[in-house]
């Protein structure tokens, strides 16, 4: 036996470093420690070089040099920028930020400096009534083809007609399940709750997400997963008290403790739940039967943006399928877009984390708006959270 | 005399790094006697008391009080107690406190009736009575010398340690508590050891004086012995005032010795140690033992070029052709003629035996002195 | 008096200008805490006193219904006055040893070292600090050093203990720091003088060291109390977030349900508690050492 004393280490000390690399730069997990840090500010000046090579077709307008974009950790291709960069000379500086409610908060404060941004379905309504966002000049998007979207994904982009969003990808809200450590097969909500009180005892993680760690606890009696129902809520509230003893942690950023094996069993976004399962195949993700969340992440624009030309530019460089389609693979989230399917790899499309079957995306629901900002649920997080 | 030196030193040695602070000492201190360990800074008199006190350990040999050896006898087992310099009062306590702070140490524990009462007694007999609740901070200086010295008192050691205790006092303050220590240590009976390198001081309150000098003691004895009949050059300049003259041997004869002056003039003098034909000497003439008188008589012939009227005595500056100046002291006496003035010529005279004569050294005759056990027979 | 009233009044003169420079020396200063700590301080007393708006944030209004609200978080409160005190404790128990030998025993030319050395971590992001903390007792750190020796499925991570441990490590110096000054301008004669009044070296620890070093400790005390108050970062992260006090509340209040007016108020009420602490600790730390006043470092 010629084994090392490194061979038997978790980690080798490179790793190590390389993942608090990771951290530092934000990159772990959507909605992550960045978050509960509210330091939502980790940003990186992507493409440093200097490459002055407008493209005709942006000539026409000046774009400047710099802009910059708020979005989720992890979230695009590098590359993307970069490209984008050598294509139209504007460096593109990335803001990663861990929930919906601080790019909320932080374009509602004004002077965000964003000039293109990556919000979910169920704030567009809240942003446009708040008249923060710009009506979408689609002349200015000529790669955006509405048609090859699926209309599923697109609808809360579109309100009363007009075009303030449009779709990067969508996902869904399951769980992961280390299954060489649960080895029941599990397949519903209901599973996942009573298994975080049996064998999941002190593994399992919920999120620090009212809207998701309530409504998944709704789907464990059948109730809609953006009840506003006092009784309903009760009873979502009495199950997450009974549960809470029994929890590894409430917390959003899950991926390093499912890594690391404290964790054995942890609500999960597509995207986290892809990469988990690339990494360590054991790391299952489930759907629960009886529905659960669906959710679209769309690119929009401040009113304020500081650049809005070369906002629309990026954008409209990002709706290329062909850019499009690196930046799936990069984060592992599925496309809204018939154009960038067909270019994707078939063992992408057959992956049924991030295809799942029809019957399975059937009962799932979009988050309401009304779930986010109701503050009755707010309060209910605060009681299971304090328990 | 048999009984046990309340105090004793075999053979010690300290040593920090590659610095002897204290080299070889033997010493024994009596009972009941108020001892003053006399020299300048550096000599290793309070390292001597800080290892009685046990905040620091012989290098070497031993140190015994009461008969007993205290190696490894932290400080708060020892019978002792210290007044520390600036007196090291707790700012945290009031006066009363810190004066039963040693007693609430006891053990057996005394009861607080007893301790308060104890307490009550020590600050009468520092006339700090009623100051009990005092800050320590709302004292003058005087009053902290009190709180300290009643504050070791207590205790009923065995010896009292007193580390320079006066330096911090003034002139008319210092010269009170002076008197009030010595009247202290009468009453109360037990060893007091003094630290100070005030000669006066020394003088003034001790039985005894221990003179030291580079780590060695030069010579224990009473202050007059000290004074008058000094051991070595550096004890007859270190202690009181004194003329120095140097001059070669001119002649022996018993314990007497002829020396000639740089001028030619030749002294009678008593020598302090062996002394050879030709060898280099110094002369020690207190300034009280010289006579001044119109010139005519006498052994020098000076100038008087300063002069300083005492009182009862007067001081004169004496230039000397050929020697230098001298220091003399002459009563002042009723029916005696007038001063001299300045610029008067004087001739002066002294007693015979006055003069002592000590081996000229370049250290002021310190490392000459043989390691050797000093008593004092009381 | 013509001469007298010249007097006086070129005294006022005197004493105004003497005023006037006084005004213009302290009011970068004055400028400074009114910009950024009495205007922000104004801003969230008169967000507690409103509504939250429909889809969040603040809306103007005069009610005290936020601070009648405030039993809904008393949980957190509750957590937060345990956590505070309970941390602030252990951190003492760590740092006072350190501190002392630091002062103390420590070697002349090793002391200002020793002291970098404590600081040092300091300059790195407490957030950087407690990830690595996440690493070494979570499942791939300490207890896979101890799975390989034998001992299995062993959970560091998101315990009490772990809270404890990272609050320890995190405020450290803070605690070790005031101490130290402390100590260090002890009297070291002070423990002679107790050693040879007949104190055995535990009494002279605890009648003299201890109360003498008392402003240290309580200074020391209170700035990591006041600052475990806020804390929320280190129970997220090492505590799993099971465990819900005040900073919790806040970041959740602000960020996620975006309830501005509540937050405000629990922020207020805050800041009260916590001037509470300091004049408490101040009291404490004057009645039990004689000293006149705290010293902040």
């Amino acid at each position: 036996m010629s084994k090392s004393y490194r061979d038997g280490l978790p980690i080798s000390p490179e790793k190590f470093v390389d993942q608090l690399m990771r951290l530092k730069r934000g990159s772990i997990s959507r909605r992550d420690f960045l978050g509960l840090t509210g330091l939502g500010v980790a940003t990186a000046v992507m493409a440093r070089e200097l490459g002055m090579m407008p493209t005709p077709a942006f000539a026409a307008e000046n774009l400047g040099d710099r802009m910059s974009i708020a979005t989720w950790p992890n979230y695009h291709d590098p590359q993307t920028f970069e490209n984008f960069k050598a294509e139209t000379g504007v460096a593109v500086e990335v803001n990663v930020f861990g929930s919906n409610e601080e790019m909320l908060a932080k374009l509602q404060a004004g002077g965000s400096g964003w000039s293109l941004f990556v919000p979910t379905n169920y704030t567009i309504s809240t942003y446009k009534k708040l008249g923060i966002i710009e009506a979408l000049d689609m002349a200015k998007l000529p790669n955006f083809d509405g048609s090859q979207e699926d209309a599923r994904f697109t609808a809360e982009g579109t309100i009363d007609g007009t075009i303030y969003a449009v779709p990067k990808n969508w996902g869904t809200t399951g769980f992961a399940v280390n299954t060489k450590k649960l080895t029941k097969p599990m397949s519903s909500w209901k599973e996942f709750w009573d298994t975080a009180m049996a064998e999941g005892d002190g593994r399992t993680m919920v999120h620090d997400y009212q809207l998701t760690t309530i409504g998944n606890a709704l789907k464990y009696y059948g109730y809609s997963f953006n009840s506003l129902k006092q009784d309903e809520l009760a009873k979502a509230e009495e199950l997450l008290l009974k549960v809470k003893p029994h929890l590894f942690a409430v917390s959003s950023d899950y991926q390093p403790s499912m890594r690391s094996g404290d964790a054995w069993m942890t609500m999960c976004w597509t995207n986290d739940g892809a990469q988990l399962n690339r990494d360590i195949p054991e790391i299952a993700y489930v759907l629960g039967k009886e529905g659960g969340e669906i959710w679209t992440d769309f690119y929009a624009i401040p009113k304020d943006a500081p650049n809005k030309p070369a906002g629309y530019a990026l954008l409209n460089y990002l709706m290329n399928p062909k850019v499009a389609v690196k930046e799936h693979l990069a984060n592992g989230a599925p496309s809204t877009d018939a154009r960038v399917n067909a270019l994707l790899p078939k063992e992408v499309l057959d992956n049924p984390i991030l295809y799942p079957a029809a019957d399975l995306l059937k009962p799932l629901e979009f988050g309401a708006a009304a779930t986010l900002t109701d503050p009755g649920r707010a309060e209910l997080m605060a009681r299971f959270k304090a328990a | 005399m048999t009984a046990v030196p309340d105090i004793e030193f075999r053979a010690v040695t300290k040593r920090y790094g590659a610095v002897t602070a204290v080299s070889g000492i033997d010493l024994a201190i009596p009972p009941s006697a108020f001892v003053a360990l006399l020299g300048p800074s550096g000599c290793g008199k309070t390292t001597c008391l800080r290892m009685i006190g046990g905040f620091e350990q012989p290098s070497e040999g031993q140190v015994l009080i009461r008969g007993r050896d205290m190696a490894g006898t932290p400080p708060y087992r020892r019978p002792v107690n210290m007044v520390f310099q600036q007196y090291a009062l707790f700012p945290h306590l009031d006066v009363e406190e810190n004066i039963s702070y040693g007693l609430r140490q006891a053990r057996p524990r005394l009861s607080s009736r007893e301790i308060s009462l104890k307490a009550g007694e020590a600050l009468a007999m520092v006339q700090l009575a009623g100051y009990g609740r005092r800050k320590i901070h709302e004292l003058s200086g005087g009053q902290q010398q009190r709180v300290a010295l009643a504050r070791a008192l207590v205790n009923k050691p065995a010896v009292l340690l007193l580390d320079e205790p006066l330096a911090a006092l003034d002139k008319k303050l210092r010269t009170d508590m002076q008197i009030e220590l010595q009247n202290l240590q009468r009453e109360i009976g037990i060893t007091f050891v003094l630290v100070t390198h005030d000669q006066e001081e020394a003088l003034s309150m001790s039985d005894f004086v221990c003179v030291m000098n580079g780590g060695r003691v030069v010579q224990l004895g009473q202050p007059s012995e000290v004074y008058d009949e000094p051991a070595d050059l550096f004890v007859a300049d270190f202690v009181g005032k004194t003329n120095l003259l140097s001059g070669k041997v001119a002649g022996l004869s018993g314990e007497l010795v002829d020396v000639a002056l740089a001028d030619g003039t030749v002294i009678s003098a008593r020598k302090r140690a062996p002394l050879s034909r030709g060898e280099a000497v110094s002369i020690s003439l207190r300034p009280e033992s010289l006579s001044l008188s119109v010139p005519g008589g006498g052994s020098l012939k000076g100038i008087v070029r300063n002069r300083i009227f005492l009182g009862s005595t007067a001081e004169y500056a004496i230039e000397v052709q050929g020697i230098g100046s001298l220091l003399a002291r002459a009563d002042h006496g009723i029916g005696r003629g007038s001063l001299f003035k300045p610029g008067e010529p004087v001739a002066i005279g002294f007693a015979a035996g006055a003069p002592l004569a000590f081996p000229q050294t370049k250290n002021n005759g310190t490392n000459q002195r043989e390691d050797q056990h000093v008593e004092i027979l009381s | 008096m013509p001469a007298g009233a010249e007097t006086a009044f070129s005294m006022r003169g005197s004493l105004f200008r003497k005023n006037l420079l006084t005004a213009l020396l302290l009011a970068p200063a004055a400028l400074w805490l009114v910009v950024f700590l009495v205007l922000p301080f104004v801003a969230i007393a008169i967000f507690s006193v409103g509504e939250r708006a429909p889809e969040g944030g603040y809306q103007a209004a005069l009610t005290f219904a936020q601070y009648a609200n405030l039993p809904a978080r008393a949980t957190a409160f509750w957590n937060t006055m345990v956590l505070a005190p309970v941390g602030a404790f252990a951190c003492l128990i760590v740092a006072y040893p350190v501190a002392y030998y630091l002062a103390l025993r420590a070697p002349q030319r090793w002391r200002l070292i020793l002291l970098a050395l404590i600081v040092i971590p300091f300059w790195t992001s407490l957030l950087m600090r407690t990830y690595a903390w996440m690493y070494i007792l979570g499942g791939r750190g300490i207890p896979a050093l101890l799975a390989y020796v034998g001992i299995e499925d062993l959970r560091l991570i998101n315990t009490p203990g772990a809270v404890l441990l990272g609050i320890v490590y995190g405020y450290l110096p803070l605690m070790i720091l005031p101490i130290y000054v402390s100590l260090e301008r002890l009297d070291r004669r002070l423990l002679e003088a107790s050693a040879d009044l007949g104190a055995t070296p535990l009494s002279t620890f605890i009648g003299v060291t201890l109360r003498l070093s008392l402003p240290g400790v309580m200074t020391g005390f209170s700035l990591v109390m006041i600052l475990l108050l806020g804390e929320y970062l280190i129970p997220t992260l090492l505590g799993g977030g099971k465990v819900f006090f005040i900073g919790n509340a806040l970041v959740d209040l602000f960020l996620q349900s975006r309830n501005w007016p509540f937050g405000s108020a629990i922020a207020i009420t805050l800041v009260l508690v916590s001037v509470v602490v300091l004049i408490v600790a101040n009291r404490i730390s004057t009645r039990l050492s004689g000293a006149r006043r705290v010293d902040l470092i």
